[in-house]
């Protein structure tokens, strides 16, 4: 996977309004073409709409679906909140963990307690999930 | 009872414009134009209608503050955020019926005399998100009406705290998603410092079925305080899991065990407790879920109330005391850390539901100082299962040292 440059970075954001508002919109674009938000990615951001670094850089690393460090194109993440975790969460993430190089998250409630255990692999949602439904989910993402 | 949520035997797709129209929703679209903004509010605070997001503010009220402003620019914001604990209510209601709630949000825009609306929704509801796409993409009110308005969505990026209103109207403009202090309420200053409505996502469908009918046909339903349905999200041990429509007053157990509704307790058959309104919930034992009605009024002695339509429960093989602290740890983890109170008090929190006996005391103690003293309800809120937890002996363990501890 290539990442993103400051110019290919200033033509993917290239129609958003150069204002701060854009900067939860810009983010998603950068981390979705790259899988990653890099220092180098965050300051191109800020150049682009206008908005110091350092505060990109704050605004990204608020939420927990933005990766600064890591990079993966899918990452799985398997809700271990009060439901799920009454339907066997914590053994499909540690069953995860025990056979994959990358990291696995253990994610907040993630709103579908309707049909546990629950899990996000990239944006996709899993309800119930199985380690054979996140295989096949991550089969057909590009590394 | 369905008001909300389609009937079963409709059969126009959830996207369609039969639906629009079957629904009901062409007609309250024409009918508030009609009517004028002012008859508008007058029917949302006449039907008595309270927010479903949790907090219950009458709905009426915030529009009537948001369309007095003389400020020209105003904003509407559809709260999709749905990140409370054990809450899928939303997901269901957008996903069967996404004309409703964004109905309601036309209506609430032209009652308040806002041209740009809002709609925030979680980043980990990718599915929703599609439907919402195709919905603004055909925007049925353009048509029908001649009041301007643009419709812009955004996606979260996973952030409990972002549900919070004024945390939500940082986020749209690009700032950490940290609460505001309040007053001034978004009413008076909200994005970018003019007066905002912001609905959760059932509060605007409501709005929408309202104009679809009238106040005495909303009223019909529910209670004197609380008239209409409400939608609660029924997981955990029970045979059926799922969204349920209920009218509002409706007994708890009712919802557990009836065959339309959750159909009965799951897991060992036994009941244990349930967790009411989310992390920000009361415990309530099997004893009071038997006696306890569905409406916030009713849940009051009970130290209860709706919240955000939660409803967790737990067979008797569930430790709560476990639970107690899942729950802390998901306030320890979401805490924003912007104030003292609630970004040290979430940890301690966990610290001393980690350790083998409990020192009621000082939890009491830290729990009263961070209702008091926290910037937002996510602090404020956040020892209150634990509290409901204490008050509840007989969901202790049963080896529980913490009696001792008390005395």
């Amino acid at each position: 996977m290539k990442e993103s440059n400051p110019a290919s970075i200033q033509s993917l954001l290239a129609d958003l309004p150069k204002e701060r508002a854009s900067l939860l919109p810009a983010l998603w674009r950068v981390f979705e073409a790259d899988g990653v938000l890099t220092r180098e990615a965050l300051a191109a951001v800020g150049e682009a709409l206008d908005v110091p670094a350092a505060e990109v850089y704050g605004v990204a690393s608020f939420y927990a679906l933005f990766h600064v460090e890591a990079q993966e194109r899918a990452p799985v993440r398997v809700c271990t909140d009060v439901v799920c975790s009454l339907f066997g969460a914590q053994e499909l993430l540690n069953a995860l963990r025990g056979r994959r190089e990358k990291p696995v998250y253990a994610a907040t409630c993630l709103g579908r307690c309707d049909a546990p255990p629950a899990a996000l692999v990239g944006r996709q949602a899993l309800a119930p999930a199985s380690l054979e439904g996140v295989d096949a989910v991550l089969k057909g993402v590009q590394p | 009872m369905r008001r909300l949520l389609p009937a079963d035997d409709t059969v126009s797709p959830p996207l369609s414009r039969e639906r629009w129209r079957d629904r009901g929703y062409h007609e309250a679209w024409e009918r508030a134009l009609t009517l004028g903004p002012q008859t508008v509010i007058e029917w949302v605070t006449a039907a008595g209608l309270t927010g479903r997001g949790g907090a219950a503010f009458p709905t009426g009220q915030k529009w009537a503050s948001v369309a007095q402003s003389a400020d020209p620019v105003k904003y509407v914001v559809m709260n999709a955020d749905e990140s409370e604990l054990g809450t899928f209510k939303d997901r269901a209601l957008l996903t069967r019926d996404p004309w409703g709630a964004l109905a309601g949000l036309a209506i609430a825009a032209f009652a308040v005399g806002a041209h740009e609306a809002y709609v925030y929704l979680r980043g980990e509801y990718a599915d929703v998100e599609r439907l919402l796409e195709e919905a603004l993409a055909l925007a049925p009110w353009a048509e029908a009406g001649s009041y301007p308005l643009a419709v812009r969505l955004i996606r979260g990026a996973g952030a409990y705290i972002a549900g919070e209103e004024t945390a939500l109207l940082n986020s749209i403009e690009g700032r950490r998603p940290e609460p505001r202090v309040k007053p001034p309420f978004p009413t008076a200053r909200g994005l970018w410092g003019h007066p905002t409505v912001i609905q959760n996502v059932e509060t605007l469908a409501n709005v929408a079925v309202l104009l679809a009918h009238d106040v005495a046909w909303f009223r019909a339903v529910g209670t004197e305080a609380a008239p209409g349905t409400k939608l609660m999200a029924v997981s955990g041990h029970v045979a059926r899991p799922g969204v349920y429509e209920i009218p509002m007053g409706l007994p708890l157990w009712t919802l557990l065990t009836a065959p339309e509704y959750a159909g009965g307790i799951g897991g060992s058959g036994r009941l244990r407790a349930v967790l009411l309104g989310g992390a920000a919930g009361t415990f309530l034992t099997a004893d009071e879920c038997r006696a306890a009605r569905l409406d916030n009024l009713a849940l009051q002695p009970f130290g209860a109330s709706l919240g955000s339509g939660a409803v967790m429960v737990f067979d008797d093989t569930v430790e709560i005391r476990q639970v107690v602290r899942q729950v802390a740890g998901f306030f320890a983890e979401e805490s924003c850390g912007q104030c003292v109170p609630c970004r040290i008090g979430t940890r301690r929190l966990l610290e001393q539901l980690s350790a083998s006996t409990l020192d009621i005391e000082r939890l009491r103690d830290l729990g009263g100082a961070m209702r008091d003293a926290s910037i937002c309800g996510l602090g404020q809120t956040a020892p209150q299962a634990l509290l409901s937890y204490l008050d509840r002996p007989s969901l202790w363990p049963r080896t529980s040292k913490e009696e001792e501890c008390h005395a």
